[in-house]
């Protein structure tokens, strides 16, 4: 046997160690060639004798037996899973994740692995990736509550809680309700879609059963917050602080709420105060603190903050603007979508017997959820929020067009004889996904859609839905870069990490969205942020108007919708509408200088100036 | 070196005529003919400013030379389609006066002093161009213009007919022994009738269309694919044609263009008491099902046209961009809906007025498109393209945005039209400026319940 292995070694020798960090080498770990033939079964007694290493806490020991066993056998799945054990235990996530994703593709029957996966997805914030595994956990156990619970988790924490909650509910009528964790989750999700008395009610019997429970006082605390009941999420910080002495996120939660409550100075206090015992401010809490400095007028060092905030984002995350797929799609998409190619593609006929999407796309920090605030306001008009489906459809046109081709061009299968419905069956998937997201209601004859950057597809927007109006929030660009640049922000190939990557992406946006009208009919309406600023009964009769629907007094107050918009802007759209956005670019020019040259010919096109 | 250096222009040898002119140039810096060669190549390589200055610098140092009075009138022409029509008419001025005997140097003054609208002074330069060159037919069509444009309809139609002589002009048919018709009842043998010039012109003169059916029962009618569905009603059992090899035979041919000269039509006899066409009934009823999806909530409904086709000759003058029309959207509770097809469509995807503007131009696929979507609108603001003719002849409410000196059928000194009842016009004070007829056309639409232009 050592012959063998001495020979292997000298075949493959050069292989590093796999990334990883599994201990395994690369080219029998992540970068292993699954085409090559599974190895004829033979008996490997170093399992057992590994598993009882493990059992008796000898790590080493352990892993001298797995790592040569499946360097030599990468398929081996009960050392795998042995290995993926130990490592998780080590703490070492990424060597887990990776051992447990090749168990459960290995064996896609395998539900405890599938269901681990899944919440080490959910845990490392790769919702996508998580929701994928979750679902199979639920087909493989549809009576299993932990399957419907990642579920639960993963749909509220990926913005879609309408979904979570039919999973946690599940989960209620599976294991009943002695579970405090669960109804604190439950309780957040609600929390997410506005039902603050449900909510509350639920934290109440969660605490009930389990008191001690760090993440259920903070979650409470934080619906609190969300309610304006700023003295009853103070109390419940001090519990959560007195479970978990020290924590961050409980001092970062105070700095929050007095920011809320404008006590600037004590919010920017508590923060430096964390810099300077907690090692250092992570990208949220850097934001933060740059949100308070710009309140206070405090502009250069609020500047200061942001650039923080984005450095410690980049570090931490390794993300940066995918400008090249940006570029790539973009001239894909004005390459495709041409008035000559746009007069030969069908349109999907319009559906009369259920509600219409009400578009409002924009530039992140462009207003969107305001007038979304503004709009749902009307009985006619529902909240559908930030829909993922146009996105989603982006992705699945290939396959239910049955093409070969890549969105954008895969609409060329339109012309085929068997896809001449193809449209209808994707808006049918639209308007399915919107309702059952929650964003129909009864009485309702349109339902918003404001998910931001969706302009970048417009084109797929105007042949599912030809006539539905399209709002499109405009708002001064340096504005619009600047507040994007004091949030965080994922949307638009990670454009926000920076702000020229932001400035730049904003202009290829427009530019596509200029490419749009000039080829082709859409319901199209620009309104402008500082509109509604200076006249929001002017702006709000327009839009209403536009969409078809009388004027009703109740859109002027939109400060009173109740409904928690789950987005950046939620804080403000709880205000009353106010002018300390409007035109805030003007203090920070010198910071914004880098910018300029690049958006200068945007701002004049849209009729904006420097000043 | 003139000899050498303009036989190269001539045979299209640019490269050549600059090598000579350069050379001489290097010689002699002063030289006038050289500049003025180098300033006619650099015309011709697109550098527009460098060549008029090279041929302000050539006429300088010529003198009252030989060649001094072409550089001139080229100077003239230049300066014209710069735009700068007094230094134009100086030049102009100059050149006749020194080469009195010039019909070209006459005939450029004339073009000049029309786009300044001192039409007596061009209809005199013209008329001294035609007595020393007969049969210049760029003159006599350009005096048909000034004359039409002054109202004198009777003998600016006889001038109009040299419009088929001009340089470059297609022939109206092709070779036939048949003869051009007199206008007289033809009782016996085909009247062909063709449906000329530009699409604004066919739907202007196809008026005349009933009555010459009336002279000829027989009446065959060659016309464009894309005007066919408009001309058609008109055009009763007569058949029509896009092709000449599908052309019957025929005994008498007409322009449609030609008519109104052969019925003596002047200004107090224009046919124009009522719409003369009539949109597809199932058209407009799906163009107005669209337009109420697409416009909820009952805006009014203005067309919107902004640009002619770039190759007419007068494009620059008479076409804006759409967001000079930004007042239009400051309007309430309106809709522009744009009509406008060809490159200048684009311009709708950056507009960024406060109305909604629905680009409908990559949806229409004819003139039966366009006269059902007019026939749906509250009213429609064009500049002077076949949309203006098409909304007049539909009696729609129009709106017509007219250039400083505008084309003939527009006339001078009015605001109506007597060709079209229901169609205002807004004209430039100055050359070049759009923002006072855009503000009047905004004011007129604002006014309580008025879509309908103010006469």
């Amino acid at each position: 046997m050592s012959a063998g292995v001495l020979m292997e070694e000298a075949v493959d020798g050069g292989a590093g160690p796999c990334a990883c960090s599994s201990g395994l080498r690369a080219d029998r770990c992540c970068a292993f060639d699954w085409s090559t033939p599974p190895d004829a079964p033979r008996p490997t007694p170093e399992v057992d004798e590994a598993a009882q290493a493990l059992a008796a806490g000898d790590a080493a020991r352990a892993e001298a037996l797995l790592v040569p066993l499946l360097n030599r056998h990468p398929r081996h799945a009960g050392a795998l899973r042995l290995l993926f054990e130990l490592r998780r235990a080590q703490g070492q996530r990424a060597a887990a994740e990776a051992l447990l994703a090749r168990i459960v593709a290995l064996d896609p029957n395998d539900l405890a692995g599938t269901q681990a996966l899944a919440l080490i997805l959910f845990e490392r914030g790769a919702m996508a990736e998580a929701e994928v595994h979750a679902r199979n956990a639920v087909r493989l156990a549809p009576t299993d509550p932990r399957s419907h619970n990642l579920m639960g988790m993963i749909m509220t924490e990926a913005q879609r809680p309408q979904v979570g909650e039919h999973h946690y509910r599940r989960v209620i009528e599976l294991a009943g309700r002695g579970d405090a964790i669960l109804l604190a989750n439950l309780a957040w999700n609600l929390k997410n879609q506005g039902r603050m008395a449900e909510s509350r009610a639920l934290y109440e019997e969660s605490v009930a059963l389990a008191p001690d429970v760090f993440q259920t006082q903070f979650g409470w605390a934080k619906m609190e917050e969300t309610d304006r009941n700023f003295d009853r999420a103070d109390q419940l910080l001090d519990a959560a602080a007195a479970l978990q002495p020290g924590a961050t996120s409980v001092t970062l939660g105070r700095a929050i709420l007095r920011g809320r409550t404008r006590d600037y100075e004590t919010a920017v206090g508590i923060l430096e105060g964390l810099e300077r015992t907690g090692g250092g401010l992570g990208p949220v809490e850097w934001s933060e603190k740059g949100l308070l400095l710009d309140r206070m007028g405090r502009v250069d060092e609020a500047f200061a903050a942001f650039t923080e905030a984005k450095r410690t984002l980049r570090e931490a995350t390794g993300q940066a603007y995918l400008a090249e797929a940006a570029a790539d799609l973009a001239q894909r998409l004005k390459a495709f979508f041409t008035t000559a190619r746009l007069a030969i593609l069908p349109r999907a006929g319009v559906r009369a017997d259920v509600a219409q999407p009400l578009f409002i796309v924009g530039f992140p920090r462009s207003g969107t959820t305001m007038v979304e605030q503004t709009l749902t306001a009307h009985p006619k008009v529902s909240a559908g929020d930030e829909l993922p489906t146009i996105n989603e459809l982006t992705n699945l046109i290939p396959r239910m067009l049955n093409s070969p081709l890549a969105y954008p061009e895969a609409f060329a299968d339109l012309w085929l004889g068997d896809q001449t419905e193809g449209l209808d069956n994707l808006r049918d998937y639209y308007l399915q996904r919107a309702r059952q997201l929650g964003a129909t209601q009864k009485g309702a004859s349109l339902f918003t859609d404001k998910m931001p950057l969706n302009e970048t597809h417009l084109g797929l927007i105007g042949l599912i839905f030809p006539e539905a109006p399209i709002i499109h929030l405009l708002r001064h660009p340096l504005d619009v870069v600047l507040s994007v640049f004091s949030n965080h922000l994922t949307h638009g190939f990670y454009c926000a990490y920076d702000l020229e990557t932001i400035a730049r992406h904003y202009v290829l946006v427009m530019d596509l969205v200029e490419h749009y009208r000039g080829q082709m009919s859409l319901r199209y309406l620009p309104i402008r942020y500082e509109d509604i600023v200076d006249d929001q009964e002017a702006s709000v009769r327009k839009m209403l108007a536009f969409v078809g629907l009388p004027f009703d007094r109740r859109c002027l107050a939109f400060h009173e919708n109740r409904r928690y918009a789950r987005t950046a802007s939620y804080a403000q759209v709880t205000e009353q509408l106010y002018d300390r956005s409007r035109y805030r670019y003007r203090a920070y020019m010198k910071h914004l200088a880098p910018v300029i040259p690049i958006l200068e010919p945007a701002i004049a096109r849209l009729g904006y100036t420097i000043d | 070196m003139r000899t050498e250096g303009f036989a190269h222009l001539e045979a299209g040898r640019i490269d050549a005529a600059r090598a000579v002119a350069e050379a001489r140039l290097a010689r002699d810096p002063g030289d006038g003919d050289a500049l003025h060669l180098l300033g006619i190549v650099s015309w011709r390589s697109g550098a527009q400013a460098v060549a008029a200055d090279l041929l302000r610098r050539a006429a300088a140092a010529l003198g009252e030379a030989e060649g001094a009075v072409l550089c001139l009138s080229n100077l003239t022409e230049m300066c014209r389609l710069e735009g700068r029509l007094d230094e134009a008419a100086a030049c102009g001025q100059r050149a006749v006066a020194l080469g009195p005997d010039d019909a070209n140097a006459w005939y450029n003054l004339g073009i000049v002093e029309q786009e300044r609208l001192r039409l007596d002074a061009s209809i005199t330069a013209l008329r001294r161009a035609l007595a020393l060159a007969p049969d210049h037919a760029g003159a006599h069509f350009e005096l048909a213009e000034a004359l039409l444009l002054g109202g004198d309809f009777k003998a600016g139609w006889e001038e109009y007919e040299w419009r088929f002589r001009v340089t470059g002009v297609q022939p109206l048919l092709p070779q036939t022994r048949a003869p051009a018709w007199d206008g007289s009842p033809m009782r016996d043998g085909r009247l062909l009738l063709i449906a000329d010039q530009g699409y604004g012109d066919v739907i202007q003169f196809m008026r005349f269309l009933p009555r010459a059916r009336s002279l000829c029962p027989n009446v065959a009618i060659a016309c464009g694919s894309l005007m066919k569905p408009i001309v058609a009603p008109l055009a009763g059992d007569a058949p029509m044609f896009d092709n000449w090899s599908q052309a019957p035979d025929f005994d008498a041919y007409a322009a449609f263009s030609s008519l109104p000269r052969l019925f003596g039509v002047e200004l107090a006899t224009i046919p124009a008491d009522r719409a003369y066409l009539r949109p597809d009934a199932a058209l407009v009823a799906h163009w107005r099902s669209k337009l109420d999806r697409m416009t909820a909530g009952g805006p009014r409904r203005i067309g919107v046209v902004w640009a002619g086709r770039p190759t007419h000759g007068n494009d620059r003058n008479r076409s804006l961009a759409l967001e000079q029309l930004a007042p239009l959207g400051q309007l309430e509770r309106i809709a522009l809906i744009a009509l406008q097809l060809g490159d200048a469509a684009a311009q709708a995807g950056r507009w960024w007025g406060g109305a909604p503007l629905v680009n409908l131009g990559p949806e229409i696929r004819d003139f039966a498109d366009t006269a059902a979507i007019i026939s749906t609108l509250d009213a429609v603001v064009s500049v002077d393209t076949s949309v203006a003719h098409l909304a007049g002849a539909l009696g729609q409410p129009t709106f017509v945005l007219l250039p400083f000196a505008p084309d003939w059928r527009w006339l001078l000194g009015r605001d109506d039209s007597p060709w079209y009842p229901s169609v205002r016009l807004y004209r430039q004070p100055s050359r070049g400026d759009w923002t006072a007829p855009v503000a009047r056309v905004a004011a007129d639409l604002a006014r309580p319940g008025r879509s309908r232009p103010a006469t």
